[in-house]
């Protein structure tokens, strides 16, 4: 975390775990299996999360206002209630899309060096 | 699919134990979420039990252990959401520096206790106090430097010098078990030293392959400095002993302080390396 800076570009760059839970996040609320689950999918099990990460990470995201937990159940059917739910709060979101777009820097960086040219 | 009539009690007993390992987190954070980590760990299990069967479910515990050592120390350590993987590695750094020192203080000063059969006490009661803390401390802070540098380094070393710093982490954790339940046990004696013998010969083989794969910007030799002398001097030491000879003290001094001087190089190297990543991130 650079000292000094303001806003959400204090978090950047955010550790990977940080970066998965809140893009699991994005599209809505979820519980503790339910993020480590998706995070499994969206990178199709190149990263997985165990639980100490995984509530290391959303204990520290909770501290610093990046998530929040939710009240609100889903889906009354397959809700179990003794699960914590958590959703993105509006600096989470922020945070996330100053990531993405920092990442989205780098990317279009590496393509004007010809970085992936000859690879592959 | 085949029925398997073992899943639903080696899901229960994998949850009892994680349930047990939680009390190596502080216990605000256990309180907090020890239930829902216990709850997500038994659903993987229910998942893992289902696609892999018995090897899934070892490969699941092999993956837990890690995550649970390291989230733990991570934990206790506390230091908020800057507590990246940069930071941990260069805090690992120091630990394995100042571990160095200690353990061979303490291995050193030891080798003066003039008897190693009677209580702690005596003339030679500073001796023998300097060596236990010294070993003591120095062994957990061996382990919070190879976590380090499997976090820090894992990747880039290749599926083989991650495996070897994992094993090199358990032998270190058998270790200072064996190091605790020495008092009260035979086995801790052998615990310890075939801990400390896996960790160091597993921390010989991470050096060939970083020093192979240039894993480090310089020093790629401190491994195997760090890790070759100890298997050296415990088989030096087993062969005199079975001619009745005895090994020579200085040899013994001249081998644990190589060991150190090994993994302070390391230990440097970490938080140096980390700290300009750490620079040039932010």
């Amino acid at each position: 975390m650079a000292e000094g800076v303001k806003g959400p570009e204090r978090f950047l760059p955010l550790t990977p775990a940080v970066f998965h839970i809140l893009l699991a996040l994005a599209d809505g609320e979820k519980h503790g299996y339910a993020i480590m689950q998706e995070v499994e999918d969206m990178t199709e099990g190149r990263v997985q999360m165990g639980p100490g990460t995984l509530y290391g990470s959303i204990k520290r995201m909770l501290a610093a206002g990046l998530i929040e937990e939710s009240d609100d159940r889903p889906d009354p059917a397959l809700d179990d209630e003794r699960r914590r739910y958590y959703r993105l709060a509006a600096l989470g979101r922020k945070v996330l899309r100053q990531e993405t777009e920092r990442m989205a820097g780098l990317m279009a960086l590496a393509r004007r060096k010809h970085v992936w040219s000859g690879v592959g | 699919m085949r029925e398997r009539n073992w899943a639903p009690a080696s899901i229960d007993l994998s949850v009892q134990i994680y349930t047990w390992l939680l009390a190596a987190y502080p216990e605000r954070f256990r309180a907090e979420y020890g239930p829902h980590m216990a709850q997500v760990f038994r659903d993987v299990c229910q998942r893992e039990s289902r696609r892999g069967g018995l090897p899934g479910m070892a490969a699941l515990w092999a993956r837990t252990s890690l995550d649970l050592i390291r989230t733990s120390v991570e934990e206790h350590i506390d230091r908020g959401i800057d507590m990246n993987r940069e930071n941990f590695v260069r805090w690992s750094g120091w630990a394995l520096m100042a571990g160095a020192v200690l353990f061979a203080a303490g291995l050193i000063l030891g080798s003066f206790d003039t008897n190693y059969s009677d209580p702690i006490g005596g003339l030679d009661a500073f001796y023998e106090i300097s060596q236990i803390v010294g070993i003591v401390l120095g062994q957990i802070l061996f382990v919070i430097g190879l976590l380090g540098l499997r976090a820090g380094y894992g990747t880039r070393s290749g599926s083989v010098g991650g495996a070897l710093l994992l094993i090199a982490v358990i032998g270190g954790v058998v270790s200072l078990g064996g190091m605790l339940i020495m008092n009260s046990s035979e086995l801790g004696w052998t615990a310890w030293a075939l801990g400390l013998l896996t960790m160091t010969l597993a921390l010989t083989g991470y050096g060939g392959v970083a020093i192979r794969r240039r894993v480090f910007s310089r020093w790629n030799f401190a491994p195997l400095l760090a890790g070759a002398v100890i298997p050296v001097l415990f088989g030096v030491s087993a062969a005199i002993d079975s001619s009745g000879g005895s090994m020579e003290d200085w040899t013994f001094a001249v081998g644990v302080s190589a060991t150190a001087v090994g993994l302070i190089l390391l230990g440097y190297r970490m938080q140096a390396e980390a700290a300009t990543t750490s620079q040039a991130l932010a």
